[in-house]
């Protein structure tokens, strides 16, 4: 059993008449993923890709029943769209949109905190995906393989990089999630890392950290304490300028805060193996799966 | 995106925070005017720029008599600021500020941040001001406070009277200082800033209190909806390479080194800088070209990397996922045959239409370097970048 997503999984996407949209609907479906509809205010009534199109969400649910929503409504009314998801019970609310600005996060991050039905993941992430299974979100399907690795990470591109070691490597993906690149998103490293954690598919979890924000320290503290499974790390911008935001939103050393180095050493001291080389991320992988195998052992 | 200290107090202003009487000056005639209009006869210029440490560079002046603040106006417009936030190319200022001096009793501090992870905006106040606030959470982290406040940037009565308590505020002092905590707080939220602070706020011997520098930095995602903001945009303040970027919708950051790189994504880009560093080289900056970029951005991304003339070698890393390899090939084949480019170029590309995308390079007849991995790739950039032509 891989974790939040199966080929059960019923989704709808929020913003499917715009080019984005659109265009990844269609990938997702084609990767074998249940696509139930589809949400544009204005375009209720007609089809899209064979899928029907509503005005709300709340029509959707009510209709299709969809277990996820995939959303790409443009940064300006993203927030939004993230609020009427959760408004209409959608247990999981992945949002792939770029630039919603951080006063708008704050409203989400208040009402996902104490909401009963939700989850979200994004904003600006890649998405997730099982795969063999259910892939939901703008990654290439054909790197992954299905296989025993958790992959977790902030980043898009620098996740393919690491699934498609992983797969050269022959140890494929268990499930893989692109939490986003924002200072403030909604599913964090940890909610994930718990879910690996107890997945029984999931043999070793590699995560993809970056500077920015204190996410990997608390992460790294939730591995000293709670994981039993190998865990490799890398993050990303040890090379990175302090008080420069680089490229991502959250990405950024602010008062000398949330450099890579620290990161390195909270994973070091929790027992998790790093690389400070990205080719080398599934190596690592693989060689913390080794050392763990070998422990074991050497304890029975 | 950063702003000028006077576009700061400009709207500072707006939320009821008394600031000394001010004016900008970007020549010798409006420094006179300035001058004149406020009847100066002594006055703090200041160098305006985007950086900080300025006094200790030599941008904040005092003059005595009226004829100084001209002599002082004229020395300091144009004056190039070097250390270590501006990096070795410095920035210039193109304009003063020129202000009322104010009699200091005692100087504190209050700003604004987001806090990541409760997800709030949080107020910082110290009674210690003058220094930065890193400089006094190191050395003293019991004279700061923090306190949560109302994403409509309100402060609850009973939080300023712990304020007012904590700064040592009484009476009317008490009252002045709430009146700056709720404005400051109420600004921070209106204007979608992601830093604001008031450093130092300045109690005067007749008791008054004002601001006398200030920080604004606004969360780029929200500039769509603050178009006074936007207004005070000043391309003048970051590299040419920056500015450049910034209009075609690219992330560029300028480093020291001599390997360009171009890459898809903020977590590859930086991956990608780190191990040209761990294979002995130094990138010459980082570029996101973006997700869905097109044949015309790639050209863009290419232009502007060779444009920094200590570039002596390119890494193109590419893992298609939206982008698809073929028009990234195509977009630097075009950029390298306009640009009749002569140093060496090193590509890696993975992901969706990688094929095509090799295949055009090979017909393109460019001495362009393909690597199969990231870790070749690297090795090859850096050996092209030592390599003496």
């Amino acid at each position: 059993m891989p974790i939040l997503v199966n080929k059960k999984t019923k989704v709808i996407v929020q913003g499917i008449t715009g080019q984005a949209g659109r265009f990844h609907a269609e990938q997702c479906k084609e990767y074998g993923t249940d696509m139930v509809g589809g949400v544009t205010p204005g375009k209720g009534g007609q089809e899209i890709l064979g899928l029907p199109i509503f005005d709300t969400v709340w029509e959707a649910k009510k209709s299709v029943d969809p277990d996820a929503s995939l959303i790409f409504v443009p940064a300006p009314y993203a927030a939004d769209a993230i609020l009427e998801a959760e408004d209409a019970g959608i247990p999981l609310i992945v949002c792939i949109t770029e630039g919603i600005p951080v006063r708008d996060m704050l409203e989400v991050k208040r009402v996902m905190n104490s909401s009963k039905t939700s989850r979200l993941i994004g904003p600006n992430c890649p998405g997730l995906i099982t795969p063999g299974e259910c892939k939901i979100g703008i990654m290439p399907g054909y790197i992954h393989k299905k296989g025993k690795i958790g992959i977790v990470s902030r980043s898009g591109t620098l996740t393919y990089e690491a699934v498609w070691q992983t797969t050269q490597l022959g140890l494929g993906q268990s499930t893989c999630v692109g939490i986003g690149g924002d200072p403030l998103n909604g599913t964090n490293f940890v909610d994930v890392l718990k879910l690996f954690q107890e997945d029984p598919q999931t043999e070793g979890i590699l995560l993809i950290g970056e500077i920015g924000g204190d996410a990997e320290e608390q992460a790294a503290e939730w591995v000293r304490m709670y994981c039993t499974k190998p865990v490799a790390v890398f993050i990303a911008g040890a090379t990175a300028p302090p008080g420069k935001r680089m490229g991502h939103a959250g990405a950024i050393i602010s008062g000398g805060k949330g450099t890579a180095a620290e990161k390195f050493a909270a994973f070091e001291k929790a027992g998790a193996t790093v690389t400070r080389n990205p080719a080398e991320m599934g190596h690592t992988m693989m060689k913390a799966m080794q050392h763990s195998q070998h422990k074991q052992k050497s304890e029975k | 995106m950063n702003l000028h200290e006077y576009q700061a107090k400009k709207i500072l202003k707006k939320y009821g925070i008394p600031i000394p009487e001010f004016g900008v000056a970007s020549n010798i005639e409006e420094a006179k005017r300035v001058a004149e209009e406020l009847h100066l006869h002594q006055a703090v210029v200041k160098i305006q720029v985007h950086a900080g440490g300025r006094g200790k560079a030599g941008g904040v002046k005092f003059a005595k008599t009226k004829e100084e603040i001209l002599h002082l106006a004229k020395s300091l417009i144009g004056m190039k600021m070097v250390n270590e936030q501006t990096g070795p190319e410095g920035v210039i200022a193109k304009k003063v500020l020129i202000s009322k001096p104010i009699d200091i009793a005692k100087e504190f501090y209050i700003g604004a941040v987001i806090d990541r992870d409760r997800a709030q905006p949080i107020l910082i106040a110290s009674p210690e001001g003058g220094m930065e606030i890193e400089e006094i959470a190191h050395k003293m982290p019991e004279k700061i406070l923090k306190m949560p406040f109302g994403f409509d940037g309100k402060i609850r009565s009973f939080q300023l009277v712990r304020l007012a308590k904590f700064m040592g505020w009484k009476g009317d002092l008490a009252k002045k200082g709430a009146q700056i905590a709720q404005g400051l707080a109420k600004c921070f939220m209106d204007t979608d800033a992601s830093l604001l602070e008031i450093n130092p706020l300045v109690q005067t011997p007749d008791g008054e209190i004002t601001a006398l520098d200030a920080k604004l930095s606004i969360d780029d995602n929200a500039l769509f909806r603050q178009s006074e903001i936007l207004s005070f945009y000043d391309p003048t303040q970051v590299s040419s390479q920056e500015a450049a970027a910034k209009e075609f919708d690219l992330a560029y950051i300028a480093m020291h080194g001599e390997i360009g790189c171009m890459v898809n994504g903020a977590g590859l880009a930086m991956a990608t800088m780190d191990i040209i560093q761990l294979c002995g080289g130094a990138p010459a900056n980082f570029l996101d070209v973006g997700g869905g970029a097109s044949k015309e951005k790639v050209a863009e991304g290419f232009r502007i990397i060779l444009s920094d003339p200590k570039v002596k070698a390119v890494l193109v890393n590419i893992f298609g996922g939206i982008m698809n390899c073929a028009t990234l090939a195509e977009g630097v084949i075009h950029a390298a045959k306009e640009l009749q480019i002569r140093i060496p170029i090193i590509v890696r590309m993975e992901g969706t239409n990688v094929e095509e995308g090799k295949r055009l390079f090979q017909e393109s007849q460019l001495k362009i370097i393909t690597a199969d991995n990231l870790q070749k790739a690297a090795e090859l950039a850096v050996a092209a970048s030592k390599t003496k032509r």
